[in-house]
Formats: structure tokens, C-alpha cells, sequence
């Protein structure tokens, strides 16, 4: 059952196109001249109820432009957009009950005062009633441990906790969907360690639908089972992680610390990447041959001190794809 | 002579990004202007002239005060006012330059800028709708330029040292609306003082408001003989003293203040 | 439908309550304001006063009466700022994304952005503005009628609802522009000359403009013109007071269709 479907969404913009100089400048003064920046250009997906999605991309690619499509703070060129059957354009009120979102770089709590009046705005707006409500922050409180910073002015909130708050703010009303805009852009480990748990929590127990924006490979990995790679404004895969790698970077890396320097040491199956003293790294494909087969293979030839293993690094093969 | 060109050329462009900003304001002076003068027509009536005043003296008055108001905009504040946000105050205030020096530099290049860009169209505005504001004679019009050369330094000062209060004081905001508010009333640059009555007159005079508009304004439009224009601005050059004074003193203070806070 | 209004009422109301808990966590802007904005007001009647003592009537409007024009022109700017102060920074609430917070909750984006803001610092305008119009009213010898006093409220409605409309209108035009310029100073210098003294001062034309194309003669002039029984071009007779209102809630409700033009083109074009 989709729970979110896109269909042949485009946006394009009007951009003003200025010259440099002085006659530039003049010029303007007298005409506009606009070029038309095509932001999405027919992207479509749907998202199943339940799944977490990473949603990826170079800077600029358009990510932050169709999540602000599918929350209704953007109408599209053309293309439809069908949350839980309904447009979030033309019935923004309703679709908006259903959501939670949450924009990285934009908060939408009240500065000058405590965190907990922007909860009570949120159960009026929201019309929550007092047991879930008083339910809601319970959870809060364990996971994200919001009864420690929610008398507390937010303009003196350090970001990871100001996250925090907007992560349990989004959450106030028991959205069944969730769009997270790069929320853990610029925050500790410890920080980034309690909001995935969290996106964990709420996924596994509310079943929850999580659309994630970031940059950050910890996430994904984390936390996403698919993964949809949007670049220039198309979109350029969509797949779960693991699919992405076997067929990208299929392979892996096995370090192996013999007892003495050996330079002949080869597999027919692995290919010698690295040699440095008494330590040779062999690249091989999944699908060819196991580690423990190679490992066995090669202690049968040298008597192994030590090995590891190394998966392929995702950035590299995030890096290759935004490349395409 | 490359350098000094590519400066004007950018002052050209930033100036184009500005001019929703300047044309608002020369909006709002010419609103102000025609505004006032209706309302000099108005409450004249059919009266010639009010203590000593006729009605064409007023109007070139209001219209001399708009053009006044134009030049006398001192950017000094905003600087003060900004690097105390940015916290950058130790480091101006102890450069080797005079800091405050700097500033009326700045200030008194954009007098030009003022001239060309908000009191000119404003004069043509006002000669086209309201009057020609003719001054009384060349010669009073010589001793104009002299006094408001005074009243210029007066206000720059002043406003320096209400800038300077920005150090002491949380809240700038009332601040500066209080001092624009004393300024424009005390100084007679709307409504002349001598309309205010006796006593409250003998009060402001001991106040350093009046010379700034009033005083060179009044020159203008031949209101004051030959000896009262000596003796008003004999007292307009102690009342620069005396605020020069101030100015000093609270700058000492501020800069002690710096040192021991750290900006 | 009463489970409707009353949702917005308890938005309202606690949105209301944050505005004012906001204004308390500063006290020393309050304390600032309470100093400076009367200064302004009182200095602005009092050179009023000395001229008139020199010339006797502007206009043939008396100083008491003049005071009661002023009083009530500034009671309906305070009025403006406690209510409206949110439309004056249009531009930058839309360039900071606020209007996307607000979009992005179930209720309608200009009700949640008009009660965000409830500046109670306004009450530092509105206090000398109900001082000098007693006053205006003591010296006119105002009868405190029943009739009277709504005719007070339906000019006060009115005057503040096109004040807000004013400052509503230029706002909007943020979301064409994009840019944080506003028209803020160029309004209150309208604003300034227009309601503090009467219209009858300035020429025909100018008159015509602010009575028919943008109705700032009804926040102040009109209706005080019929209080004190002098004449105006519409020959009313005491029913300014109630075409005051009228005209306030028609020109606020076609500024609030602009604003949700101005929203759509956002919708459509972002930032």
C-alpha cells in the first residue's frame, strides 16, 4: 500500500539572470531577463508505509525542493503528489495533520521562551488531546530525555539539544509520517546518537514512515533500508543500500599481516592492491569468493599473523554515483 | 588612478541596489516638506506675518530644515551601534587611528553623496511645488554656510556621544528615538521656538538644540540683525566647546570601559 | 462550526499569552519604550499648542478640538502597533522561512501569523494617547452618552482595521519583491501627516486621494469632524463613526485576499 506516491513531478524556477559589470547592472535597471531553472525534473517513487527512505543528494540536486512539494509549502510545475490519497496542495490542512517535519537549518520553536510553551502551542493547534499528549512526552522524555531541557529558554539551547526539541515538537501529534530535513547537520556523536535512536524507536514501534535528507553516511547507514539518489534534479537510484553496493562496489577488502615480507604471495580470485612490508591487501568480489574461502586459500600458501576486513566505503560509492 | 575608479564604479552599483532606499527616503522628506507647508498656509489664514515672521519666511524655513535634515544624517551612530554587536569594539578602540576621526571622514565624503542624491531633488520638489526658498541676502546667505558648518560638528557630536551611551545602556532602541524626538523638536527645526512661550524659550537656550537648526535657519530667512547673528554665533562656537568637551569625556570613559569588559 | 471557534480561540488565546510572556522576558525594552514613545507624543501636542496660542484656530479647528483629533489618532496607532506590529517585518519573516512554519500547521497561515505577535509595548503609544484625547475631550465638553461611546469603539475598530490594512498591503508586496525593503518609514510619514491634523488643510486632490483611493481621512478627520459638528465634504451628519467601521472591514478584507494571493505566488515561486 504506497503511502506516498509521486508521479512526474517537475518545479522549475524563474531565475533573474544578471551580468556582471557596470553595464550589467544598468541593464537591469531597464529589463529582466529571467532563465527558467528546471530545480525537479520528473522524478517519481512511491513509499510504502513503515519503510524509512534516505533521500540523497549532491547540494543543490533537489532534495530540499521536493520535500518542501511534498509538505505543501510548494506547488509544483506539474506532476502530482498523493499523500494517504490526498494532494498536499490542494488539501493542505489535512494532509499537514498527518505530517512531521522538521527542516535542519530552520527551527520552529519559539526563541525567547521555554521549549514547553512551544509544546502547548502545538497540543492546541494540533487539537491532542491531554492523555496523549502527557503519553507523547512521556516517550520523549525517555528517549530523547526532553524533561531535561523543557524549561528551558530555547535560545539557550545548544543545537544538538534545540534538535531535540524540534525532533519531539514534530512529533507532538503521532504523525504516521515523518520528513527529516538533515536533522543531525552539525551535531556531536552523542547528539547524532540519541536522535537515531530515536528514528529507530519510532519506526519499529509507530510504525512510522521516515523520509530522511542528509549528508551524513552515518545516518544511512544507521537507519535507512533504500536509498534514492537524486542529482540535477533527477532521480538516479532508488533501491535498498545493499542492492547499491553489489552492483556499484561489489566488493571487499581483505588486509592480511604475514610473518615475514612476501611479495608473490596472489589468488586467482583476488586482486593485490596493496603491499607494503609484511602486510598485503587483496581486493575481491562478493560474488566470486567468501572471506573465509580466501582467507583459507591464502593461509594454506603462508602461515597468516593477522587479518581484517574492510567493507566497500560507502562514500566512495555515493561519490561515483552523484559522478553518473 | 585604476583603483579610484573601480571604487566609484562600485559605489555606482551598491548605489543601484540601493535606490528603493533612497528614493523611499526622498519620498518621505518631500512628504514631510509639502506637509508642513500646508500647514503653515493653513494656520496662517489671512495673517501676513506672526511675530515677526511672514508666511513666505516660514515656508522657506521648513523647506531650509528638510534640506538641513538631509545633510545632517551622521552614519557615525550605526558604526558604534555595529561593532558593538559584532563585538569588534576593542579592537576600533585601539587602533592608533583616531576612531572617531574615521568616522567623521566617512561622514562628512557622504555629505556630497547627500547633496547630489536627497537634497537636490528635494529643493527642485519644493521650488516646483511649494517655493523658491530665496535666502534673505548674499550676505546672510555667506553667514548661513558659516553657522551651519557649526551645527553640523554640533550634531555629529552629539550624536557620537548618544551612540557612545550604546555602551553603558542595554536597550538602544528607545535611546535613539529619544534622541532623534529631543533633537527635532528642541531644535526648532519643525516648529521655530520662538512660538514656544517666554519661559520655556530662556530654558532652551541653555540647551545646545537650538543652534543647530534654528540658529543658522534663521540667518537664512534674515530674522536676526547684524549684531544678534554675532552674539548667537559666538555662543553656537562655546556650545561646540562644550559638547567637544563631553564628547571627550564620555569617550574616555567608554574606552576605559572597553578595557576593563573587553567589548 | 462552535467546535471550529473554538479551536481558534484557544490558539489565539494561548498564542496571545506567549506574545506577552515574550514581552516580559524583556523587561528593559518595555521600561526603554515607556520612556521614549510618550515623549514623542507629548512634545507633538505641545507644539501644536504653541502655535495655536499664537494663531488661534488652524483651519477653524480649535486646540481642543485639534487635541481631540490628535488623541484619537494616536489611541488607534497604538492600537495598530499591538495588533499589526507583525506586518510590519513581512519581508523578513518570509525570507527566514516563517511563513513555512506556518504552513506546514493545520490551521490557516494568516490567522496563525496575525496573533503571533501581540506587542504589548504598544500599550507605551496608547496610554498618552488616551491622556491627550481626554484631555481634547474635557475641553470640547464631549458628553459621555451611551451613543457616544460606541460611535468611540466603531472608530477605534475601524481606524485600527485600516491602519492594519495599510501596513498589511505593503507587507504582502514581500511576496512579489522577495526583499526585506519595506514601505515602514514611507507609512508612518503618511500616517503622521495625514491623521494627526485635519485633511481640510491640504488641497482637494490630496484630500480626494486619502478619502477615496486610500481611506486614511476616516481614521481621524472624518469621524472627528462630525463629533464636533464641522463640516466636511460628505456633509455627514454622525454617521462617520459607523461608515469608519465599515470602510475599515472592507479594506481589510480586500487586503487579506491580496495576502492570499501573495501566499500562492510564494507557494509557487519559494525563495
Amino acid at each position: 500500500m504506497a503511502l506516498i506516491e509521486v508521479n512526474h513531478l517537475v518545479k522549475n524556477f524563474k531565475v533573474a539572470e544578471k551580468e556582471k559589470g557596470l553595464t550589467g547592472a544598468l541593464k537591469s535597471v531597464v529589463s529582466r531577463k529571467t532563465k527558467i531553472v528546471k530545480a525537479v525534473n520528473d522524478i517519481s517513487f512511491t513509499i510504502r508505509e513503515g519503510e524509512v527512505v534516505a533521500y540523497i543528494g549532491p547540494n543543490g540536486a533537489g532534495k530540499s525542493t521536493t520535500v518542501k512539494m511534498l509538505s505543501g509549502i510548494l506547488t509544483p510545475t506539474s506532476g502530482n503528489i498523493l499523500i494517504d490519497g490526498l494532494s498536499p496542495q490542494k488539501n493542505r490542512k489535512q494532509v499537514v495533520k498527518n505530517l512531521g517535519v522538521v527542516f535542519g537549518q530552520r527551527s520552529q520553536l519559539n526563541w525567547d521562551l521555554r521549549l514547553g510553551e512551544t509544546f502547548e502551542l502545538l497540543k492546541r493547534i494540533y487539537q491532542i488531546d491531554n492523555a496523549k499528549y502527557r503519553q507523547n512526552l512521556e516517550t520523549m522524555n525517555e528517549i530523547l530525555e526532553i524533561d531535561t531541557i523543557i524549561n528551558t529558554p530555547v535560545r539557550q539551547l545548544s543545537l544538538g539539544q534545540r534538535m531535540r526539541g524540534d525532533l519531539a515538537a514534530a512529533m507532538l501529534h503521532s504523525p504516521p509520517i515523518l520528513f527529516l530535513d538533515e536533522p543531525t547537520i552539525g551535531l556531536d556523536v552523542e547528539a547524532k546518537y540519541s536522535i537515531r535512536k530515536f528514528i529507530k524507536e519510532v519506526n519499529s514501534s509507530k510504525k512510522t514512515t521516515i523520509i530522511l535528507t542528509t549528508h551524513d553516511l552515518g545516518d544511512i547507514q544507521e537507519l535507512c533500508s533504500r536509498l534514492i539518489i537524486i542529482n540535477k534534479g533527477v532521480i538516479i537510484e532508488d533501491g535498498s543500500l545493499n542492492d547499491l553496493i553489489d552492483r556499484i562496489a561489489p566488493y571487499r577488502q581483505l588486509i592480511v599481516d604475514f610473518y615475514k615480507e612476501h611479495s608473490d604471495i596472489t589468488h586467482p580470485l583476488a586482486e593485490v592492491v596493496e603491499k607494503e612490508g609484511a602486510r598485503i591487501v587483496f581486493r575481491f568480489e562478493k560474488a566470486n569468493i567468501t572471506a573465509s574461502r580466501l582467507i583459507e586459500d591464502i593461509s594454506k600458501k603462508m602461515r597468516i599473523k593477522d587479518v581484517s576486513l574492510n567493507e566497500a566505503k560507502i562514500e566512495d560509492i555515493i561519490r561515483a554515483v552523484y559522478k553518473k | 588612478m585604476k583603483p579610484y575608479l573601480y571604487i566609484a564604479k562600485t559605489k555606482v552599483l551598491s548605489a543601484l541596489a540601493y535606490r528603493f532606499d533612497v528614493i523611499s527616503s526622498i519620498a518621505i522628506q518631500c512628504i514631510v516638506v509639502i506637509a508642513t507647508s500646508y500647514f503653515w498656509v493653513a494656520v496662517y489664514g489671512d495673517r501676513q506675518s506672526a511675530l515677526g515672521v511672514t508666511r513666505e519666511q516660514m515656508l522657506t524655513y521648513t523647506i531650509m530644515s528638510a534640506l538641513l535634515a538631509c545633510i545632517f544624517t551622521a552614519n557615525v551612530e550605526n558604526r558604534v551601534i555595529q561593532s558593538v554587536r559584532k563585538g569588534n569594539v576593542a579592537l576600533d578602540m585601539l587602533k592608533p587611528v583616531n576612531v572617531f576621526g574615521i568616522y567623521l571622514a566617512e561622514d562628512l565624503g557622504a555629505i556630497a553623496i547627500a547633496l547630489c542624491q536627497n537634497a537636490l531633488p528635494l529643493l527642485l520638489i519644493s521650488c516646483v511645488l511649494i517655493q523658491v526658498p530665496t535666502p534673505s541676502s548674499v550676505v546672510n546667505f555667506l553667514l548661513f554656510l558659516f553657522s551651519v558648518s557649526v551645527s553640523y560638528l554640533i550634531n555629529w557630536l552629539i550624536t557620537a556621544c548618544f551612540s557612545m551611551l550604546a555602551f553603558f545602556v542595554i536597550s538602544i532602541g528607545p535611546l535613539h528615538q529619544t534622541k532623534n524626538v529631543l533633537i527635532r523638536i528642541l531644535s526648532g527645526s519643525i516648529i521655530p521656538l520662538w512660538f514656544f512661550p517666554e519661559s520655556l524659550q530662556r530654558v532652551l537656550s541653555f540647551l545646545p538644540f537650538v543652534y543647530i537648526y534654528q540658529l543658522p535657519l534663521s540667518i537664512y530667512i534674515g530674522k536676526l540683525g547684524f549684531s544678534e547673528i554675532l552674539t548667537q554665533t559666538g555662543l553656537q562656537m562655546v556650545w561646540l566647546l562644550i559638547v567637544y568637551g563631553v564628547f571627550t569625556l564620555i569617550r574616555k570613559k567608554a574606552f576605559s570601559n572597553v578595557l576593563i569588559q573587553g567589548g | 462550526m462552535i467546535s471550529s471557534l473554538k479551536h481558534h480561540f484557544l490558539v489565539a488565546a494561548h498564542l496571545i499569552k506567549m506574545s506577552i510572556q515574550r514581552t516580559l522576558e524583556y523587561p528593559v525594552e518595555l521600561i526603554g519604550w515607556l520612556f521614549a514613545n510618550p515623549l514623542q507624543f507629548v512634545l507633538g501636542i505641545a507644539t501644536i499648542k504653541f502655535v495655536i496660542a499664537e494663531f488661534g484656530t488652524l483651519n477653524g479647528w480649535t486646540f481642543g478640538e485639534l487635541a481631540f483629533l490628535y488623541g484619537l489618532a494616536v489611541i488607534s496607532h497604538g492600537l495598530s502597533v499591538i495588533f499589526f506590529v507583525q506586518t510590519w517585518f513581512m519581508g523578513s519573516a518570509m525570507l527566514e522561512g516563517e511563513f513555512d512554519i506556518l504552513m506546514l500547521r493545520p490551521m490557516n497561515v494568516l490567522f496563525q501569523f496575525f496573533f503571533r505577535f501581540f506587542y504589548l509595548i504598544g500599550i507605551t503609544d496608547l496610554i498618552p494617547g488616551i491622556v491627550i484625547f481626554i484631555y481634547g475631550c474635557s475641553q470640547i465638553h464631549l458628553v459621555w452618552s451611551f451613543i457616544n461611546i460606541l460611535m468611540l469603539i466603531s472608530v477605534l475598530i475601524g481606524a485600527t482595521l485600516i491602519r492594519g490594512a495599510v501596513f498589511l498591503f505593503t507587507g504582502s508586496l514581500a511576496f512579489w519583491t522577495k526583499s526585506r525593503n519595506s514601505f515602514l518609514f514611507l507609512n508612518f510619514a503618511i500616517f503622521d501627516q495625514t491623521t494627526k491634523y485635519p485633511l481640510s488643510i491640504y488641497p482637494r486632490v490630496i484630500q480626494m486621494i486619502f478619502t477615496f483611493l486610500i481611506p486614511l481621512g476616516f481614521i481621524g478627520f472624518y469621524p472627528a469632524s462630525d463629533f464636533l459638528d464641522k463640516g466636511n465634504i460628505f456633509n455627514s451628519s454622525g454617521t462617520m463613526p459607523w461608515v469608519t467601521l465599515v470602510v475599515g472591514f472592507f479594506v481589510f478584507w480586500i487586503v487579506t485576499r491580496i495576502f492570499r494571493r501573495g501566499l500562492r505566488k510564494y507557494e509557487s515561486a519559494g525563495t
